[in-house]
């Protein structure tokens, strides 16, 4: 066997391939027609990341094969051979390209096709979190369908991201597993070619997280092998064409597992004819550490289940929405007074319906105890709740505290789930990821409606009360420590955050609290105190000693920062941030898009065309990536004038950040209704309506100084 | 005074400049008053095995003498001088091996020497079917010994480390009756053979040249490496210095030199004794630096880590930096022209085998039996020495470079493990090295070793090979003074990846290893040996199939001979980059790089330009891959 021969084989049938669909949609439509993937501002990503061209046109693809060609020297070097898998790459995507532009969805649910940048950045935080420990792709046909859902639902139950590409999608579909990128398995497609959808994911996590400059191929693999965590699972036959895109892959740092045999290459290429081994063997040769804690329950508990939805239809109970009251509290109490690991329900449990579905009065009490436990965590541990009951397959959790929203599945109900199940997990993720402050835990769910009732005005109202007050005193001038947060740099090596009480993380995920039990949980960790010394400018955010602490944590990348402007040394963001904010001069304010929103802005841009504009690390003054939450603060770019600037947001997000915006607002500038000032995509999304619209409401961004 | 190759190594000039102001002679001075080589000598036309010659074959056929007084012809007095540098070669390397032995052989716990790996010593036990049972290990080091012992005059029989082969290669040593039996015998049977009016038939010479040699490789070199494991300890991965610079200005500098590690051993220990270091300090030096040179020292920089002074062309320059309090030797490759030159400086230059005995040394001899005292006594006279260090003499190059050393098969196999799916292969095997090269990731790997020799620009065709094989995916592993030489250019770094290809960079990478591997001595060339045959054995092919050479570019000693020989008989194209003596005979060189292909499967090949020597060996091993369709 000669494996080289066999990638140059690959290789050129996908040249053969793309050089007569190029020249057929040149015939078709010319040379100027616009080639472009949906929602993404690197055109063509793979290609431009490897070689710094754009190509934007029909005409352009000739160029691109040109480039691809470049790749093509069949020699007999290990670089040969990787180059000739990178040409496959580039040809891949060519011949992708083409099908977009042929046609308007050449991928139809379920099949994906290509990933939008908003749906990359989305996947952020929990790669960070490493929430999402790893990417699998999947090539081919496994011997039965049972098999592929086996080995499909082995790596969802670990969290792990899953591509599928072949047959193996009607596989997963004949064994209703359940699919879709909320729940992290993905059907990109039937071809082999629909491979570069998830090569096109790392290369573009390389460009937006890593800021890795496009043409810059060294760096993009660099990055790739280091930090993005993919691999691939070859089953069935191989032919010529999927070992040509494993060369590519491999060039990108991420190994293959085949089922029929192929000369091994250690790390990089391994025969596993065992289906059964075929997670382990994946996991082993990625490095991918997961970080399991078995709990002894009826259904499924992985970080995967977070996104899954439950329908009215396949709903058997729900707590809370309007029907029934619902909360949740984590309280902290001394060390005698819990006994640990005790789960105890009060009220009828699930098995008790009347009628479907199963309306119950909900609350579950959490008392944590611990030497290192601090009242000013509870709130932290109890956000955590709303994740630790939406990985328990067939629940779904929405808000918190007394606004919890609680579904349970049939499906799972039927599989034996009940309430002391939800009990086990939340105490065993409690005591796993908390395991430096909570060194006692015990669950205490209460479903009688009398109870439930009492204890939320003797319990759970009083804390909230006294949580938002000490929360309404936490603000930047009351503290002397702000804390960095350097989570990201797993994946973008050169960004830091600065967390303020005022100015949480960009991603939206960290406050001021998240960050002091953090550095709790792991001192030496992601989230270090920075003292507030050293004032240089109060009103900018400029301390010397917050300068030094980003000059270390970024490695040197960044020198200075200001944390409430947006146009002076900026904050720079990781590339995850929930919201994209950027000057819009002749309104004198800013665009604030939210990542959800896909189309066109008044200032010309997209989500994704003014999220690479940044990120990444990078400081681009005028323009700041963060989370929803910023939105409301009144450090809010307060050195530019601070909320009184923002001219236009989606409506969706307008609706959201309505009360705390409003408020802010009033307090700020006594202005009532600041809200219904800003523009959205509902009135305008041309500059010139954008501003009578503003005019006509009298917008405060008209009067303020010059933006720039 | 012509230096002309010495340009290669830059470090060297100035050295040799205040050499000659300092009244020094070097090898390029008697080089320079040598002329002209004997054109005789150089074709190995000259026979000197009786008294009734010497007798010279005209090299012109047809014109002069064809034949010796005897009759033997040019074929007959080429093969008899090759083979008795093959006898000269095996003997120095197999009388090694049996010096250690006898080492093993009184190893007991309160002596110097004692176990030091009990493991290797228990697979070595269970291979030659030793009771190991509630015995302890120096009781079983004692058989073991005895057994290795009789490998040398046993009556009957064969080496028994020859079972470590594929098969198919016993089975042509068996058909070609050159299973080497005891390896005294081996050696006495080709001098007697070699003798007046012996064999002349030239293939036959060749034949038992063959036998000979790999009474060495397969016998005495690699029973040495054995033993020397279990002894001393097998060497693992560690980091070093190598060059003239790693000689220290502020220190007492201490240098061994020679072959034999139970000697370098002690010498290791009494440097490190607690009273000398104190002595030291009190002399005025900031404590006790010991170097090594040549094999000696690449015995004890494999095992401790201690630094490598130069290989065979700086045993001289060494001392020429008039900051060596003493310089220890023991066997071979040893100019007796040290003695002459220590006397130039404050150098004591000291010899302690009876076996080497130097003109003009200090001679202190040797015995195992109370080695650490003899160790300390020669140490103590060193520092002692070190006030007499003429200041105004002193001239160290700065010149080094770090190196990671310690290679033996054993550490190649536990680096190999980290590349290990626990979930699709096994450990402790060189599946991963075979993989690699299978999957043209490593197009194939080459044995560099040997010496320096004159003749050539020192290091040079060493390193010209090393950096054009690395550079075109070819692994390389490597002993005795090429090995130093690579130490020396910086090539032994994780760092030199950046000079290798893609396939053997990413190697490098994830197995955690310099492109060239640091393998030992030359004694040592056992485990190049070792790991050819297992790779053959895990695909079930002969050593002659895979893509691997040997190449021993600056090639001088009898040992070189034998070891090319018994590389070539095991199935490996052997390139030698000084050509050997034998270019006389027609016959006998078409022998060696042509006809010993059709015996054996691999031949000879002279190139002496190193660019082209690599370019040869890329060629046989893609040759060598394509005929396995790789």
């Amino acid at each position: 066997m000669n494996l080289f021969k066999i990638i140059y084989s690959g290789k050129d049938q996908y040249l053969d391939l793309a050089e007569s669909m190029v020249k057929k949609i040149i015939e078709e439509k010319g040379r100027d027609a616009q080639v472009k993937f949906p929602s993404t501002a690197y055109s063509l990503p793979v290609i431009y990341a490897i070689t710094g061209e754009k190509i934007s046109t029909t005409g352009e693809l000739e160029k691109a094969l040109e480039l691809a060609k470049e790749f093509i020297h069949e020699g007999n070097r290990l670089q040969d051979a990787l180059d000739a898998g990178t040409a496959s790459a580039m040809l891949a995507e060519i011949i992708e390209a083409v099908k977009y532009t042929m046609e308007e969805e050449p991928y139809k649910a379920p099949l994906q096709g290509h990933l939008t940048d908003a749906q990359i950045r989305a996947f952020g935080v929990p790669l960070v979190t490493q929430d999402i420990p790893g990417v699998a792709v999947i090539i081919g046909k496994c011997k039965d369908s049972e098999t592929a859902a086996e080995i499909i639902k082995d790596y969802q139950a670990k969290g792990l991201l899953t591509f599928m590409v072949g047959e193996v999608i009607d596989q997963a579909i004949e064994q209703n597993v359940k699919m879709g990128i909320d729940l992290r398995v993905i059907p990109l497609g039937y071809e082999i070619e629909s491979v570069i959808h998830v090569v096109s994911v790392a290369i573009r996590a390389s460009l937006i997280f890593g800021a890795v400059e496009p043409g810059d191929f060294e760096a993009h693999k660099k990055y790739t092998k280091d930090r993005v965590k993919a691999f691939v699972n070859v089953f069935d036959d191989w032919d010529d064409k999927i070992i040509a895109a494993g060369a590519a892959a491999i060039e990108l740092g991420f190994p293959a597992v085949t089922e029929t045999f192929i000369n091994e290459v250690p790390t990089l290429l391994l025969h596993q004819p065992n289906n059964e081994k075929v997670v382990e063997t994946s996991l082993e040769v990625r490095n991918i550490k997961i970080k399991v804690t078995k709990i002894d329950i009826p259904v499924g508990v992985a970080s995967a289940f977070e996104g899954e939805r439950i329908r009215k239809n396949d709903m058997y109970a729900e707590f809370g929405g309007s029907k029934t009251k619902a909360w949740e509290l984590v309280r902290m109490k001394d060390m005698a007074s819990i006994e640990d690991g005790k789960i105890e329900v009060i009220g009828p449990d699930l098995d008790t319906a009347d009628k479907i579905p199963y309306n119950l009065p909900f609350a579950v009490v959490v008392d944590v105890a611990g030497k290192s436990m601090e009242e000013d965590f509870e709130p932290v541990l109890e956000r955590r709740l709303h994740y630790f009951m939406n990985y328990i397959e067939g629940v779904m959790h929405i808000g918190q505290r007394n606004i919890a929203w609680i579904r349970v599945g049939k499906e799972s109900y039927e599989r034996g789930l009940r309430l002391p199940d939800i009990g086990k997990v939340i105490y065993a993720k409690m005591k796993a990821e908390f395991d430096t402050v909570v060194d006692k835990c015990q669950v205490t769910i209460y479903t009688d409606g009398q109870k439930v009732e009492d204890l939320e005005k003797e319990l759970a109202l009083p804390k909230y009360k006294a949580r938002d007050e000490r929360l309404a005193s936490l603000i930047d001038e009351n503290v002397d420590t702000f804390y960095s947060c350097t989570l990201c740099q797993s994946f973008a090596p050169a960004h830091v955050c600065i967390v303020t009480p005022e100015r949480l993380g960009l991603c939206g995920a960290v406050s001021w609290l998240d960050a002091k039990a953090t550095k709790e949980l792991d001192p030496t960790g992601a989230c270090q105190p920075v003292p507030k010394t050293g004032v240089e400018d109060e009103e900018k955010g400029i301390w010397t000693d917050v300068s030094k602490a980003v000059d270390i944590a970024s490695q040197g990348a960044v020198s200075r920062v200001s944390l409430y402007s947006i146009m002076e040394d900026p904050m720079t963001s990781c590339g995850c941030f929930e919201c994209i904010c950027g000057i819009m001069p002749e309104a004198n304010g800013v665009v604030i898009v939210n990542r959800e929103f896909g189309d066109i802005t008044p200032v010309g841009m997209t989500f994704g065309d003014l999220a690479s504009m940044t990120g990444g690390g990078v400081q681009t003054p005028g323009f700041m990536g963060h989370g929803r939450h910023f939105i409301g603060s009144k450090k809010f770019m307060s050195a530019e004038g601070g909320l009184a600037r923002i001219v236009w947001m989606p409506k969706e997000l307008k609706d959201d950040v309505r009360e705390r915006l409003d408020a802010a607002a009033k307090e700020l500038y006594d202005i009532d209704g600041f809200t219904d000032m800003i523009c959205d995509e509902t009135i305008a999304t041309e500059s010139e309506t954008v501003l009578e619209f503003l005019e006509s409401k009298g917008h405060p961004a008209l009067t303020l100084d010059p933006i720039m | 005074m012509s230096h002309e190759v010495l340009e290669f190594d830059g470090i060297s000039t100035g050295l040799l400049e205040k050499g000659k102001a300092d009244g020094a002679e070097t090898i390029w001075d008697r080089q320079a008053a040598m002329k002209a080589k004997c054109g005789f000598g150089d074709k190995g036309i000259c026979c000197r095995i009786c008294a009734m010659g010497p007798c010279r074959i005209s090299p012109v056929e047809g014109k002069g003498a064809q034949r010796g007084l005897c009759g033997a012809t040019a074929d007959t007095i080429v093969a008899r001088n090759f083979a008795r540098m093959v006898c000269g070669g095996a003997s120095a390397h197999s009388d090694h091996a049996r010096d250690i032995a006898h080492v093993m052989h009184i190893a007991n716990k309160e002596g110097n020497y004692k176990v030091k790996d009990v493991g290797k010593l228990m697979n070595l036990a269970k291979e030659w079917g030793v009771n190991t049972d509630d015995r302890e290990p120096n009781d079983i080091a004692h058989e073991i010994a005895e057994i290795a012992l009789n490998e040398f005059g046993k009556p009957f029989g064969v080496q028994r480390l020859l079972v470590r082969a594929p098969e198919q290669r016993q089975k042509i040593w068996k058909d070609l009756k050159i299973e080497p039996r005891a390896i005294d015998r081996e050696i006495a049977t080709l001098m007697h053979s070699t003798h007046i009016g012996c064999a002349s038939d030239a293939e036959s010479i060749l034949d038992l040249c063959m036998r000979t040699s790999l009474a060495d490789g397969w016998g005495g070199s690699w029973i040495g490496t054995e033993l020397s494991d279990i002894m001393f300890g097998v060497p693992t991965a560690r980091g070093t210095e190598a060059n003239l610079g790693v000689i220290e200005e502020n220190m007492v500098n201490i240098m061994v030199h020679g072959h034999d590690p139970s000697f370098s051993e002690m010498v290791v220990l009494a440097a490190e004794d607690p009273e000398l270091l104190a002595l030291a300090k009190e002399m005025g030096a900031a404590g006790i630096n010991l170097v090594g040179m040549c094999c000696t020292g690449n015995e004890v920089t494999m095992r401790h880590g201690v630094k490598i002074a130069g290989n065979f062309y700086q045993q001289e320059l060494a001392i020429m930096t008039g900051a060596m309090e003493a310089v220890m030797v023991d066997v071979q490759c040893i100019f007796p022209a040290l003695a002459k030159l220590a006397d130039v400086y404050h150098t004591q230059f000291i010899s302690t085998s009876p076996k080497a005995k130097m003109e003009g040394s200090i001679y202190i001899e040797f015995e195992e039996d109370h080695a650490l005292d003899i160790c300390k006594k020669i140490v103590r006279g060193a520092v002692e020495n070190f006030k007499n260090r003429d200041k105004e003499k002193v001239m160290i190059p700065e010149a080094k470079n770090s190196a990671v050393v310690g290679y033996s098969v054993e550490t190649v196999i536990q680096h190999l493990d980290k590349v290990v799916n626990s979930q699709t292969d096994v450990f402790n095997t060189v599946k991963p090295l075979s993989d690699v090269i299978w999957a043209g990731v490593l197009r194939g790997a080459v044995g560099i070793v040997g010496c320096n020799n004159p003749q050539v620009e020192h290091d040079k065709s060493h390193i010209t090979i090393m950096k054009e094989l690395i550079k075109n995916d070819i692994i390389v592993v490597t002993t005795g003074c090429a090995a130093q030489a690579a130490a020396k250019a910086g090539l032994m770094t994780m760092e030199a990846k950046e000079l290798c290809g893609r396939g053997l960079k990413e190697v490098c990478e994830r197995v955690g290893i310099p492109p060239i591997l640091h393998m030992g001595s030359c004694v040592d060339i056992s485990r190049i040996l070792d790991i050819v045959s297992r790779v053959a054995i895990e695909r079930g092919l002969d050593n002659s199939d895979l893509p691997v050479t040997g190449v021993a570019p600056e090639w001088m000693s009898e040992k070189a001979v034998s070891i090319g020989t018994y590389v070539v008989s095991s199935g490996i194209n052997t390139y030698l980059g000084v050509t050997p003596q034998v270019t006389g005979s027609e016959y006998f060189v078409d022998l060696l790089t042509n006809k010993l292909e059709e015996k054996v499967g691999a031949k000879f090949i002279f190139e002496e330009d190193p660019v082209e020597c690599a370019r040869l060996m890329m060629e046989d091993i893609e040759a060598k891959r394509d005929k396995l369709g790789i």
